[in-house]
């Protein structure tokens, strides 16, 4: 039993850790999609899709050629603290980010989009600037989508696999998350062992999944409403 | 409830500066508003149909939608500039929150996640302490919205919602408020309580007020100065009752639907079946649904179709209201005839090319206007 309650530890201080990094860059980057309307954005828009599109093991490829001793941040790293980022608890949480990206940004986007510019140009007209006005009406209007957008890249950085087993392996204790030793227990025959570990996902997952509709559905409402 | 006077950093048109002076030109797909004018009334009309430019016009004005090219005053201030061509200005772009301008959206655009008073102080908390001329109380009781301000604005009616944005905007002291198809979206009743409102902000606030609309009526009841936009071109510019008559306007214009929106008070109620009375300028007019206390002063719509007019005194009639008016001046569009009024306020009456013809009418003529007194409705809520 305390194994599983490690590995639930482990996984959801990386899903958690992954979903707070993501945050603010979601936010700026829907932002300036949605409502600044910048120049070029479908690049960007087309960039924070990417990730969607290619294979976890691909993106897991690309963070360990970033990320290792030879890379150029696992050389930052090495030079500010001494230690190496793959293989650790952090290089998960960073695939889990970037796997999870653009779920919780397409999300927020289309949350940003349901409220009506009118609202946020009264608001400047009333002497509000952008930022003001991203706080006081963009974000307390969407705050529902955003928050659904937060849980559902939360449940995909759960159940990251492909780039967490390539950038941070499957060590045990100290980077095996949920679905790796899932995998790793397939691996060595414990169908039981693995059968319960998968019981505890899609329990974690279902709860999260519950919450992430339900914010949708009053956010809808709402939006109708108001 | 007058303003308060102090801190005043805003020029006030009565300093003959114009409220607005601009050339506009803005370019969409297959569509340029190309419009140079200056706007120095109270109220100003924007009118046009649809599609015209008006609107675009006025996001320009806001600051909301940046102009190609052009320039643009707002009391004296540049707030855009293109910087091009021979202007010699230097190439400005203020953002809204910078021109001290009020906005007033068709629908409201109330703030959904706040309150009546949330909505009102928004804008005024946002003010310099030095620039504030008006309180919200100031606005809140002028607007008469003592009873809604603990409102969620979710159960607004329409009405409501527009009297709140108009605080709302008010509150946050501009200098010129813009308001686009204000009345549009609400019914007829409610559209003579808003007219009420908007005059006052002009006559006791003194705020100019810039407003779009396609409705003639609308135009008539509360602007003194109207800019006629066509295929984003200016057409026309002058007083509606003498825009009225262009041969410009009459072409968009649907006549039969035009209506006088005018100011009138209460003399008496209605009492049973017996019909209450109205002042409009000098004339006493009996209308059927006069709800309100004596005196009170209440917007009153009289369609330009509804008037008959006469040369002698009739008599024998089942008519009410025969009132005498002097004719001031004939307007001839597009095979109809306007005729306008003078009873103390001023009337619009729409007859035949050949009735006038034949009743010899010109300006100067003194006749009597005849209206059941079914035509007269009186627009205020209030039923007992």
């Amino acid at each position: 039993m305390t194994s599983e309650l490690s590995l639930l530890g482990l996984s959801l201080q990386v899903a958690v850790v992954a979903t707070v990094m993501n945050l603010v860059p979601a936010l700026a980057v829907s932002w300036l999609l949605v409502k600044r309307r910048i120049p070029g954005g479908f690049v960007l828009d087309l960039l924070v899709s990417l990730p969607l599109a290619l294979p976890p093991v691909a993106i897991g490829f690309f963070l360990l050629l970033l990320l290792g001793r030879e890379g150029p941040f696992g050389r930052i790293s090495q030079t500010l603290f001494g230690s190496d980022i793959v293989f650790t608890w952090f290089a998960a949480a960073i695939a889990a980010a970037i796997v999870s990206f653009p779920l919780m940004t397409r999300s927020i986007m289309v949350a940003m989009a349901g409220v009506d510019q009118r609202l946020e140009l009264s608001a400047r007209t009333l002497g509000a600037g952008p930022w003001r006005v991203f706080l006081t009406i963009t974000v307390p209007l969407a705050y529902r989508g955003i928050l659904a957008g937060l849980l559902l890249g939360f449940v995909r950085a759960l159940s990251e696999f492909g780039a967490t087993i390539v950038v941070a392996g499957n060590i045990s204790g100290r980077t095996e998350t949920l679905p790796l030793a899932v995998y790793s227990n397939i691996l060595l025959g414990k169908d039981g062992q693995a059968l319960k570990l998968i019981a505890i996902t899609i329990a974690l997952a279902v709860i999260s999944l519950a919450v992430h509709n339900w914010l949708l559905s009053r956010g809808g409402h709402r939006e109708v409403n108001g | 409830m007058t303003p308060n006077a102090d801190g005043v950093s805003a020029k006030r048109p009565g300093d003959r500066e114009p409220i607005a002076r601009f050339h506009i030109i803005k370019e969409f797909s297959g569509f340029t508003l190309d419009c140079e004018a200056q706007f120095s009334s109270g109220v100003t009309a924007v009118f046009g149909r649809s599609g015209s430019g008006k609107t675009t016009l006025l996001n320009c004005l806001a600051g909301m939608v940046r102009p190609d090219d052009g320039y643009i005053e707002i009391m004296g201030r540049p707030v855009y500039s293109s910087g091009g061509n021979s202007s010699g200005r230097r190439a400005t772009h203020l953002p809204p929150e910078r021109r001290h301008i009020g906005y007033v959206f068709q629908d409201g655009m109330l703030f959904p996640h706040m309150s009546v008073a949330a909505n009102i102080d928004y804008g005024h908390a946002l003010v310099a302490p030095d620039r504030r001329t008006l309180r919200p109380d100031d606005v809140i009781e002028l607007l008469e919205l003592g009873p809604l301000v603990d409102r969620p604005v979710g159960g607004l009616s329409g009405g409501e919602a527009q009297r709140v944005a108009l605080a709302r905007a008010l509150a946050a002291s501009p200098e010129l408020l813009l308001l686009d198809e204000p009345l549009s979206s609400l019914d007829a009743v409610m559209r003579g309580v808003i007219i009420r409102y908007l005059k006052k902000v002009w006559t006791e606030l003194r705020i100019p007020m810039v407003l779009v609309s396609h409705s003639l009526s609308e135009v008539m009841a509360l602007a003194e100065d109207t800019l006629v936009l066509s295929g984003g071109k200016k057409v026309a510019q002058g007083p509606p009752a003498r825009v009225l008559g262009e041969p410009a306007v009459g072409a968009m214009a649907d006549y039969p639907a035009l209506e006088n929106l005018v100011e009138a008070e209460i003399v008496r109620p209605t009492e049973g079946s017996r019909p209450g009375q109205i002042l409009v300028g000098d004339a006493t007019l009996e209308a059927p649904d006069v709800y309100g206390r004596i005196g009170e002063r209440v917007t009153v719509s009289i369609r330009a179709s509804d008037i008959i007019i006469a040369t002698g005194k009739p008599s024998g009639l089942s008519a009410r209201n025969v009132v005498p008016a002097r004719l001031t001046e004939l307007d001839v569009v597009s095979g109809r005839t306007l005729a306008h009024f003078d009873v103390g306020a001023r009337l619009v009456v729409e007859i035949m090319d050949v009735s006038v013809r034949e009743m010899g009418l010109r300006p100067g003529s003194d006749v009597y206007l005849i209206m059941k007194s079914n035509s007269v409705q009186v627009l205020n809520p209030e039923r007992p």
